[in-house]
């Protein structure tokens, strides 16, 4: 009785109730019709939105005034380079990984370098930084959409038994995810950070390099993320992005993470990510139109975070 | 060579009438481009356009200069001052690709009662004072249920991919294609998604509602850059591909030519070609030069059917739009249409 009591105390709860909610919605509404392959579809596209919100979380989770901005401009530029380095040639997706996963790094290097030599404010540091990746990737790529290796294309939309097989290993990051952030010292050093820098600095925790980490770690997921999509939707282009900026932060806060930092979950960021996909896919169902469906999503939004921290955060 | 392109430019623009004082040539003339947003292909291709054709003209002594400029962040108040700008560096005409149709009428204003020419096209402004290369976006929606009348005459079932909510083109089209379903009275619009003319997105959000919708899919309307993200997410499905209406782009166009060779697949590809600017240059030039030009013009369709797809295909940039650049006659023609 009290374990089921203690599971509504959790603050990623609501994030997975309201997946399910929406989603039996949609399949009542259709009467069955199509449920799983929805859920299917909810897997893929939740799957990308978690890899960028996992890092974005570890970001968030620093304090009040760290989010990184740059999330878009960082997948646009690492999709659009190693899709235009592997050319379509299969031999070259391990180095197309590297290319991604490295320009990744060097954002994130770039973005921490701006907020600790220069003393800029994260939001500010990542924002402008953000421009000048993005035209980065429009002065190299100049809207060019190369296609993707072919395996490396089958790959991002295989399925194992009905189950994407980029969900099942964006799983398995999430796992790893919630092993860094509770059972290492890391992972309690940028809670201990976001509770109380000074408290943390204080007692011993690395602030400055676990800062550094986390911002490198951010935009590395993010350069992988931009490399898995622009796979898996057949090219890479200069504003795939963009939607990823306001979805990495509100996947993170939906999941039950605190806004003001030091305090972080990654369970919720699965439930957030398959709910925002699942709630636009029931709205566009019910045929509401464009405005009716923003203001409910807003609402809705709303209603899941107010929910999630109604009950007293527990770390 | 360029003294009888020349000549023939001058005699040209007498030959249709204008005014005679078109020979009072606009060599001194100085045109400034001030562009909203740069960040899709469609806008690299437009931005492309102008400096090939503004190139040329300037060289060869049509006009003193033809500057871009892009503001960073597609804002209003960005934009304005922009246009401040201009009219104090002493541009003698605007051409404008404007990001809202109301927030930049003051500074347009402030442009015209400084006698800056201002042309505005594709994103256009209602500054009466302001001239308006407009594209009849009703018409290209409606264009695409007709085509699909002519091509699927049992009618059927159509899915609609929209472009970014709040947006007037995307109203306007889906009006033309809501008007056209009205008018053929055999189609039903079964299901409706926002895609932003994005490929990604209309393909997560096609993914999303496909498995509520019935099997007899027979069309898909767009408003182009959807069209291939369509195709993937109706393929993943393991659904029969729908004629989907296509809007230009490479990759649409790429793997319209693909099925086209596999399977005989047959569509139709309509959008409006980014050279559209190179219009409003010759517009420009030709107000300047003195020319009578009415306040409302209309810009052409680029649109591309079955048996010209290959060569549109080839004249098509890897990542690109399908484009035309337009020369002075082509101006002078849409002129004289309007007229």
């Amino acid at each position: 009785m009290t374990g089921v009591l203690h599971i509504f105390r959790q603050p990623w709860i609501w994030a997975w109730i309201g997946a399910v909610a929406v989603w039996l919605a949609t399949a009542t509404f259709t009467q069955g019709r199509g449920a799983t392959e929805v859920l299917s579809a909810a897997m893929t596209f939740g799957a990308f939105f978690v890899i960028v919100a996992l890092g974005q979380m570890f970001v968030i989770t620093l304090g009040p005034g760290n989010v990184d901005l740059s999330i878009p401009a960082c997948m646009t530029l690492a999709g659009t380079v190693a899709m235009k380095t592997m050319d379509g040639s299969a031999g070259m997706i391990p180095v197309g990984l590297l290319i991604a996963l490295a320009i990744g790094a060097g954002v994130g290097a770039i973005n921490y370098a701006l907020i600790r030599m220069l003393r800029i404010p994260p939001i500010i540091a990542t924002l402008s930084s953000s421009f000048i990746f993005q035209s980065a990737a429009i002065w190299w790529n100049r809207g060019l959409r190369v296609k993707p290796p072919e395996p490396l294309g089958d790959f991002t939309t295989a399925k194992i038994a009905g189950v994407p097989l980029i969900a099942l290993l964006v799983m398995i990051l999430a796992v790893a995810g919630h092993v860094l952030l509770t059972r290492t010292m890391y992972g309690r050093g940028v809670v201990a950070i976001g509770q109380n820098i000074r408290a943390a600095h204080l007692a011993g925790v690395k602030v400055e390099r676990i800062r550094a980490a986390t911002y490198i770690m951010c935009a590395t997921l993010a350069g992988l993320c931009g490399y898995l999509l622009s796979a898996f939707s057949g090219g890479a282009a200069l504003n795939m992005g963009e939607e990823y900026l306001l979805s990495s932060i509100a996947v993170v806060v939906i999941g039950g993470t605190s806004v003001a930092g030091g305090f972080a979950n990654v369970p919720g960021l699965w439930g957030a990510a398959l709910f925002l996909f699942l709630l636009v896919t029931m709205l566009n169902t019910f045929g509401a139109g464009a405005g009716v469906r923003l203001v409910l999503t807003g609402l809705i939004i709303i209603g899941v975070i107010v929910a999630a921290s109604g009950g007293k955060r527990r770390t | 060579m360029k003294t009888i392109t020349t000549l023939g430019m001058v005699t040209a623009v007498a030959l249709s009438g204008m005014t005679v004082s078109a020979i009072a040539d606009t060599s001194d003339k100085r045109i400034a481009l001030s562009n909203n947003y740069a960040g899709n292909s469609w806008r690299q291709a437009m931005l492309g356009s102008w400096e090939k054709v503004t190139g040329e003209a300037v060289e060869n002594g049509t006009v003193a200069a033809a500057d871009a400029f892009t503001t960073a962040e597609n804002q209003v108040t960005e934009q304005a001052a922009q246009i401040q700008n201009l009219i104090l560096q002493g541009y003698d005409a605007i051409v404008v690709n404007a990001a809202s149709p109301e927030g930049l009428n003051g500074a347009v204003k402030e442009a015209c009662d400084a006698g800056v020419v201002v042309v505005s096209f594709d994103g256009i402004v209602t500054e009466p004072c302001a001239w308006r290369i407009a594209v009849d976006f009703k018409q290209m929606g409606k264009d695409e249920v007709l085509y699909l009348s002519d091509k699927l005459s049992e009618g059927g079932n159509l899915l609609e991919i929209r472009g970014l909510a709040g947006v007037f083109v995307d109203d306007e089209i889906s009006a033309g294609i809501h008007e056209g379903v009205a008018e053929t009275g055999k189609f039903e619009i079964v299901g409706s998604v926002h895609g932003n003319w994005a490929q990604d997105v209309s393909q997560k959000a096609v993914a999303g509602i496909l498995p509520s919708l019935p099997d007899d899919i027979v069309g898909v309307v767009t408003q182009g850059g959807d069209g291939y993200g369509a195709a993937q997410a109706f393929k993943a499905a393991g659904r029969d591909i729908p004629v989907i209406v296509m809007g230009n782009r490479h990759d649409e166009l790429s793997w319209w030519k693909e099925q086209k060779d596999a399977s005989g697949y047959e569509t139709m590809s309509v959008s409006i070609a980014p050279g559209v600017s190179t219009l409003a240059f010759w517009v420009a030039q030709q107000i300047l030069d003195g020319a009578d030009v009415p306040k409302d013009l209309t810009v052409p369709f680029l649109r591309i059917d079955q048996d010209n797809l290959e060569d549109n295909l080839a004249n098509t940039e890897e990542g690109g739009v399908a484009n035309v650049e337009y020369t002075l006659e082509d101006a002078q023609a849409v002129i004289s249409g309007a007229s």
